[in-house]
């Protein structure tokens, strides 16, 4: 009990920069979450387009500006190039289409012409030339088969008229699985840093030379001191899950009573008990209380920027994700990022779950055993 | 060893031919002692002498090359939990958490000793009483002075009641006030019935503290025995100083004729006159000054100091 006791009061001594450190840590995870773009739902979206005819009597070129009118925002500019100019520079327009003379005839004729287009290159441009492109794609298919340009134009109209049905079967809620993917891979950060400058901070205490020295000669068995003292870590650690989890429930709440939130939390006190035995490696290691910050930047960004907690894996490179796999954080992410797209709870499902959790427990019991193995290195003194 | 009534003393530390080595490096070099139940053993020698491998070999913080260690008739191991719950030490270096009160500091260091609440809140007490520092309970060590701090790391490291403690050097850079309440402190703990051993390259506090001193150089115990006994071994009895402005060089040699003279030096304006033994030598001295008209301002005299001694057998001062 003394070393718990005391453990505490160091605690309490600390309590300062802990509650700043945790409140910036929850503000910039709050702040990542609000700005981030998690939804994965579908919306539909017209681009913005600018038509400049100089082709208006001819039907088939009637069609086509009355199909692309038809799914997009047709925009009203003055016909004047740096007036154009400015609509795509500011954005009000994404797309434009000049359609030269003759245009309807000599297509028909397979002349082949030539429409001119500027675009702002942008993923709604992208959109306008999907559109256009279709048109002319299926135009050119029924081209040679038809005797007349209204045939043409009919069978063209018939074509793009036809909508494909899309059924989504997934009972998930994506929406929200991704801010409970999002909020605990952000988690990875957030508890690792809490753990390790905490617990160094406190350790820092405990283990310098002076102190240790004095329990080393004391009847205290040294074994003992060292399972108190990971034991009060162990509660501190706990305490420290346990206010993430419940900051979860406040956020994603309506994800955290399901299974999905219950494997969610499984993995984070999993990676919870990984993070405190890193701590306790380092506190061991590190003594140096000045030294703790540049730590805790080193280990918690450093292992959360190579893992995916800020940026998702498949926009990492394959040599940094293969970097990743030595860190414990990387098999944390990578549940998550599954955990999220489970359909069912079964054992074959949840198969690679587990095996990563397992992973992460052989990380931890690496990293106990090092401990150990320094802890017991600095008991002697020469 | 017996005592004059011939009662034979209970050895409490017994160290035979313990040697610690560094590489090339002999720190203590076939060490042999024994400290007796009670007495306040003094170790004394210069820095680097080997005082603090000594007790830490002593106490298993260090793995010695060869010898033997006892402690309360049984071999001292790191795991010896048994002997070291009677041990106490308190280190040269403060070693407190900058983190807790005076009042948790002990505390936390009699609590690795004593589990018993009741017990240990006395303990405390009487520790605090001890170093006198009752004002500054719920003071943080950063809010204490130098002196003060030395007599927490005290307190921390006697609150238990050891039976032997180990003190090294605990009054280094402490002011003269704190000083005397340590020197007092550890007095009451002999009184109370522990045993200590004291390590300093201070010979004044050795002389009024310790029934016995070990003076060691460069490893090696060259001298052991009470203050008395080992004053015995300097080859002078008196050292007279006198502060004289002016003094030609004829009367140094003159000086030195004279009876029981064994050295006579003049140095910024001090005469030293070291003699070999005899009584009246300061009269016969002011005599001497008187007849040949020689002005002086301040003139003492005293007995050989252990640094005397040291100075007889290693040819170099305690202090360098």
């Amino acid at each position: 009990m003394t070393v718990f006791r005391t453990f505490l009061k160091v605690l309490k001594a600390c309590i300062v920069p802990i509650i700043l450190y945790t409140v910036i840590l929850v503000a910039f995870g709050g702040f990542n979450m609000k700005t981030s773009d998690t939804s994965t739902a579908f919306v539909s979206s017209k681009p913005d387009i600018f038509i400049v005819n100089n082709d208006t009597k001819n039907p088939l070129t009637n069609n086509l500006i009355q199909y692309i009118s038809e799914n997009s925002n047709i925009i009203d500019i003055e016909n004047d190039e740096e007036k154009i100019n400015d609509a795509l520079f500011y954005r009000d327009v994404n797309y434009i289409i000049y359609i030269p003379k003759n245009y309807g005839e000599d297509f028909f004729n397979g002349k082949d012409p030539k429409i001119e287009i500027k675009s702002t290159g942008d993923y709604q441009a992208s959109l306008a030339e999907m559109i256009l492109s279709r048109y002319i794609k299926v135009a050119n298919i029924y081209k040679d088969v038809v005797d007349t340009e209204e045939e043409l134009i009919s069978k063209i109209n018939n074509t793009l008229e036809k909508q494909a049905e899309v059924e989504i079967t997934s009972s998930l809620d994506t929406d929200n699985l991704s801010k409970a993917t999002f909020y605990y891979n952000f988690a990875s950060y957030s508890i690792l840093a809490g753990c390790v400058y905490v617990i160094c901070l406190i350790l820092s205490s405990f283990q310098s030379d002076k102190i240790k020295k004095r329990t080393v000669i004391s009847s205290m068995n040294y074994k003992k001191y060292n399972r108190d003292l990971l034991l009060s870590n162990s509660l501190f650690a706990i305490v420290l899950w346990m206010f993430y989890v419940l900051l979860s429930i406040i956020l994603v709440g309506n994800v955290m009573f399901t299974m999905h939130g219950l494997v969610y939390i499984a993995n984070a006190f999993v990676f919870t008990i990984c993070g405190l035995t890193i701590a306790f490696l380092i506190g061991n290691l590190v003594n140096n209380k000045n030294a703790i910050n540049g730590i805790v930047n080193v280990i918690a960004l450093g292992s959360s920027f190579l893992c995916g907690a800020f940026v998702p894996m498949e926009f990492l490179p394959d040599s940094v994700l293969k970097v990743a796999h030595i860190l414990p954080t990387y098999y944390y992410i990578s549940s998550n990022e599954m955990i999220a797209k489970l359909e069912t709870f079964s054992i074959e499902a949840m198969r690679p779950i587990i095996t990563n959790m397992i992973i992460i427990v052989v990380f931890s019991v690496i990293f106990v055993i090092l401990s150990n193995i320094v802890s017991k290195r600095k008991q002697k003194i020469g | 060893m017996e005592r004059e009534g011939g009662r034979k003393l209970k050895n409490v530390i017994e160290v035979k031919n313990l040697t610690k080595e560094y590489k090339t490096l002999k720190a203590v070099d076939d060490l042999s002692f024994e400290v007796y139940e009670g007495e306040i053993l003094g170790l004394l020698g210069p820095n680097g002498s080997g005082k603090t491998t000594t007790i830490n070999s002593i106490l298993s913080l260090l793995k010695f090359s060869h010898g033997s260690i006892k402690i309360f008739g049984k071999e001292m191991r790191p795991n010896a939990y048994d002997i070291k719950r009677d041990i106490g030490v308190v280190f040269q270096d403060v070693a407190v958490f900058d983190e807790l009160t005076v009042y948790d500091n002990i505390d936390y260091f009699c609590g690795l000793y004593i589990h018993e609440k009741s017990t240990r809140v006395k303990y405390i007490d009487d520790a605090i009483d001890l170093v006198g520092l009752n004002d500054f309970k719920k003071f943080y060590p950063k809010q204490l002075s130098g002196g003060l701090l030395r007599r927490l790391n005290i307190a921390c490291g006697i609150a238990h009641k050891p039976k032997l403690i180990f003190l090294d050097e605990p009054t280094v850079a402490v002011d003269p006030q704190s000083r005397n309440n340590i020197l007092d402190g550890i007095k009451k703990l002999r009184d109370g019935g522990a045993t200590i051993v004291y390590t300093t390259h201070y010979m004044e506090e050795v002389e009024i503290l310790c029934d016995r001193v070990i003076i060691i150089d460069k490893g090696k115990i060259i001298a052991s025995g009470t203050t008395d006994e080992l004053k015995e071994l300097a080859k002078i009895e008196e050292k007279v100083s006198v502060e004289v402005m002016e003094l030609d060089h004829k009367y140094i040699e003159e000086l030195k004729a004279l009876k029981n003279v064994d050295e006579v030096l003049y140095m910024n304006h001090i005469l030293l006159v070291t003699y070999k033994k005899g009584k009246n030598n300061l009269v016969e001295l002011m005599d001497y000054l008187k007849k040949e008209s020689i002005k002086y301002n301040k003139i003492y005299s005293e007995r050989p100091t252990l640094n005397d001694v040291f100075l007889e057998l290693t040819g170099k001062e305690l202090r360098d």
